[in-house]
C-alpha cells in the first residue's frame, strides 16, 4: 500500500467518525466542534480529486466562515446546554431499517454503476480552468448567482431590521 | 449560441433585471412618500416584460448562453403566465401598502421563474430554483411581528434547504453517470451508454424531490399548509400558482430530456430513455397527492388552510397528465394552469378581502355572506365550483382536457381515481357555498368592499365564466406554445 493510500484512509476515517459524532452527539457544542473535523476532512478529500481551488474555498468558506458563525450562535445562545436533543427518542427499528435500506441501495449504486471516467489530470492547478469556465460556458449561472446574492442581501436586511417606531 | 449573440434573445429577463435595480433606487429616493410609485413601477415593469415576451413567440427555437437556457414557445408561454400572475398579485397587495422590499423580491422571484421556465442545464436549474426559493422565504415571513408568518418562513426555509440538498445529490449522481450538465447532452449519453437502471431511477427520484417540493407534490408537501396559512394572503395566492407553474415547466423540460426522448424529431410522442417505469411512478405520486390533499381538505375549518390542501390536490391533477408522455398531456397541463390561475387567485383574493373586513378566515366568517356581500359571495361560489370542475365554468374545460389526455393514453384507473377525487372535492368546495348562502346568521348588516377590489375580482371572474363557454383562444395559445426545443 502506498503512502497516499494510507493517508487517504486516515482522512476518510477522520471524516466519517467526526460526521458520526455530529449526528449522534447529544450536546450541540460537541457536534459543532466535530463538524470542524468533518469539513477539514472534506477539504483534504477534494485535494485527492485534484480540486485544489475547491479545497481551499472549502476551508475558507465552511471552516473559516460558516462554522465560526455556528459556534458563535451556539456560544451566544442562552441555556444551550439544557436543550434536549429530540433525536434520542426516535424509534430504533424503523430508523435501523431505513438506514440499512438506504445503505444497500447506495452500495448498489456505488459499486454496480459504470461511472464515467475522467482522465486523471494529475495534481495540476485548476483555478485557471475554473475562471475560464465561469467567464465562458457558465457565464449566465454566474451572473444569476449575483442576483441571487442581491435577493439574499435585501431579504436578510429586511428580516433583521428593527421595525421603525410610529 | 455564444454569450454575446444570446443577449438579443434574452431581452425580457434583462428588462426585468434593470427594473429591479430601478425599483431599488426609486425606493431609496421615494422613502414611502408616494404610496403608488413603487407598485406602479412594478406593474409597468411586469407589463413591459409580458409584451417583450410575447414578441419572442416569433423568434423560433434557440439555445442560449452555451446551452444554459433555451428559448422555445413553451418557455415563452410560462414566462407570460408567471409575469401576468405577478401583476395580479401586485395589484392585490396595493391596499396593504407593502414596503419596497416586497416588490423588489416579487420582481426577483419573477426573474427566477423566467429562468426556471427556460433552464436547460442542471446548474441553471439549481440556481434558478434558489433565486425563487430565497425570495419566497422572505416573502412568506413578511409580517415579522406575526408568529404564524415567521413560522411559515422558517418552515419554508428548512424544507426548502432539505429538498434542494436532496435534489443536488441526485444531480451529482446524474453528472457522475454522464459527465454532462446539459439536459440534452445527458439525454444523448443515457441513450448511447445505457447505464445501470437503478442508479438512473434513484437519481431521478432524488431530483423529483426538488421539483416536487416546488409544485407541492406528496411526499414533499409538509410545508404547504403552514406556509400557506402563515404567509400574507396575496403571497399565498402567488405561491399557489406562479412557482408551481414554473416548477411544472421545469418538470416538462426534465421529462422530455432526461427521462424521455422524442420518438422522432418533431413527433408528438416521447419514449423513456431507460426502462425505469417513470409513468407508473408519476401515476402513483399523482394519486397519492390528490387523495391526500382532498381528504385532509375535508376536515379543515379555516378556509385559507383548506385552500392550501386544495392546491396540493390540484398539483395531483396536474401531475396526472405527465403519465402519457405526449404533447396532448403537456398541452392539457398548460391549459389547466391558465384556468387554475384565474380561479385560485379569485378564491384567495375573496378570502383575503373577507378576512380584512371581518377579521378571520374561518368558515364561520362566511356564514350568510351571500346576503351581506352578494357580489363577493357569488364570485366565490363561481370560483369554488370552477375549482371542483363543474360545467359551464373554466375549471371544467381544464379538467376535461386533462382527463381526455390520460384516457386517450389508456390510463383508465388513473382517470377513475381523478374523477373520484373531484367528487370528494365537491364536498368541501360546496361547503363554502353552503356557508355563504344556506346558513342563516344573526348579523345581517351589509359588508361593503372597495370598488378597486371588486374590479380586480371581476377581471378574474369574467374570464372564468367566458372561458367555460368559449375557450378556443386559450387552447390555440397552448397548442402554439407546445413546441419544445430538442437537442442542439
Amino acid at each position: 500500500m502506498e503512502a497516499t493510500e494510507i493517508l487517504f484512509l486516515i482522512i476518510a476515517a477522520i471524516t466519517v467518525i467526526s460526521a458520526a459524532i455530529v449526528a449522534f452527539s447529544n450536546k450541540i457544542i460537541y457536534a459543532a466542534f466535530s463538524l470542524l473535523l468533518t469539513l477539514f476532512g472534506f477539504a483534504a478529500l477534494y485535494v485527492y480529486l485534484s480540486a485544489d481551488f475547491i479545497a481551499v474555498s472549502q476551508v475558507m468558506i465552511y471552516v473559516g466562515g460558516i462554522l465560526i458563525l455556528i459556534l458563535f450562535g451556539v456560544l451566544m445562545t442562552q441555556r444551550i446546554y439544557d436543550v434536549s436533543v429530540k433525536s434520542e427518542r426516535n424509534p430504533v427499528l424503523p430508523t435501523l431499517l431505513t438506514a440499512i435500506g438506504s445503505a444497500v441501495v447506495l452500495g448498489l449504486i456505488i459499486f454496480k454503476t459504470p461511472w464515467r471516467q475522467v482522465a486523471d489530470s494529475g495534481y495540476a492547478p485548476i483555478t485557471e480552468r475554473i475562471g475560464q469556465a465561469i467567464m465562458g460556458d457558465f457565464l449566465l449561472p454566474f451572473e444569476i448567482a449575483s442576483i441571487l446574492l442581491l435577493a439574499a442581501l435585501i431579504g436578510s436586511v429586511f428580516i433583521a431590521r428593527a421595525e421603525e417606531k410610529k | 449560441m455564444d454569450n454575446v449573440s444570446s443577449i438579443k434573445f434574452f431581452i425580457p429577463e434583462l428588462f426585468l433585471t434593470v427594473a429591479v435595480i430601478a425599483v431599488i433606487i426609486a425606493g431609496l429616493i421615494n422613502k414611502n412618500k408616494n404610496k403608488f410609485l413603487i407598485p406602479g413601477m412594478s406593474v409597468a415593469a411586469l407589463l413591459g416584460t409580458v409584451i417583450l415576451s410575447f414578441t419572442q413567440y416569433e423568434m423560433g427555437m434557440n439555445s442560449l448562453f452555451f446551452n444554459m437556457t433555451v428559448l422555445d414557445p413553451m418557455s415563452v408561454f410560462f414566462k407570460i403566465l408567471v409575469a401576468a400572475a405577478t401583476i395580479w398579485i401586485v395589484l392585490f397587495s396595493l391596499q396593504q401598502h407593502m414596503k419596497v422590499e416586497y416588490y423588489i423580491l416579487l420582481l426577483i422571484t419573477n426573474l427566477g421563474m423566467f429562468l426556471m421556465a427556460s433552464a436547460n442545464d442542471l446548474l441553471m436549474i439549481l440556481v434558478s430554483l434558489e433565486v425563487v426559493g430565497l425570495s419566497s422565504y422572505v416573502l412568506a415571513g413578511y409580517y415579522k411581528n406575526n408568529m404564524k408568518s415567521s413560522e411559515a418562513s422558517l418552515k419554508y426555509v428548512l424544507y426548502g434547504a432539505a429538498s434542494t440538498g436532496i435534489m443536488a445529490y441526485g444531480m451529482s449522481i446524474l453528472y457522475g453517470l454522464t459527465g454532462e450538465t446539459n439536459l440534452a447532452a445527458i439525454q444523448q449519453q443515457l441513450l448511447t451508454q445505457q447505464p445501470y437502471n437503478l442508479t438512473v431511477f434513484i437519481s431521478i427520484i432524488l431530483i423529483f424531490a426538488g421539483f416536487g417540493y416546488k409544485i407541492a407534490m406528496v411526499p414533499f408537501h409538509f410545508w404547504v399548509p403552514d406556509v400557506y396559512e402563515g404567509a400574507p394572503t396575496p403571497i399565498t395566492a402567488f405561491f399557489s400558482v406562479a412557482p408551481k407553474a414554473a416548477g411544472l415547466a421545469l418538470l416538462i423540460r426534465f421529462m422530455t430530456t432526461v427521462v424521455g426522448h422524442q420518438l422522432a424529431p418533431g413527433a408528438a410522442e416521447w419514449l423513456q430513455n431507460m426502462d425505469i417505469s417513470a409513468p407508473l411512478l408519476i401515476a402513483i405520486l399523482s394519486v397519492l397527492t390528490m387523495t391526500l390533499g382532498n381528504t385532509i381538505a375535508l376536515q379543515q375549518k379555516n378556509v385559507k388552510r383548506m385552500m392550501a390542501y386544495s392546491s396540493i390536490a390540484h398539483a395531483g391533477y396536474l401531475l396526472m397528465a405527465f403519465v402519457v408522455f405526449n404533447k396532448e398531456g403537456y398541452a392539457a397541463i398548460m391549459l389547466y394552469l391558465v384556468f387554475y390561475l384565474l380561479m385560485n387567485f379569485g378564491a384567495f383574493f375573496i378570502i383575503h378581502m373577507v378576512a380584512q373586513k371581518l377579521g378571520s378566515e374561518d368558515i364561520e366568517t362566511f356564514y350568510g355572506l351571500g346576503y351581506r356581500a352578494p357580489f363577493a359571495a357569488v364570485s366565490m361560489a363561481i370560483f369554488m365550483f370552477s375549482l371542483t370542475g363543474l360545467p359551464p365554468l373554466a375549471g371544467f374545460i381544464g379538467k376535461f382536457y386533462l382527463f381526455a389526455a390520460i384516457i386517450n393514453g389508456h390510463w383508465y384507473w388513473l382517470a377513475v381515481a381523478g374523477v373520484l377525487n373531484s367528487v370528494i372535492s365537491l364536498y368541501y368546495y360546496a361547503g363554502v357555498a353552503r356557508a355563504m348562502f344556506l346558513v342563516k346568521t344573526e348579523t345581517k348588516d351589509a359588508v361593503s368592499f372597495q370598488t378597486f377590489d371588486k374590479i380586480l375580482i371581476a377581471t378574474l371572474v369574467i374570464p372564468t365564466l367566458v372561458f367555460g363557454i368559449y375557450w378556443t383562444p386559450i387552447l390555440e395559445l397552448t397548442m402554439r406554445s407546445i413546441k419544445l426545443f430538442a437537442g442542439n
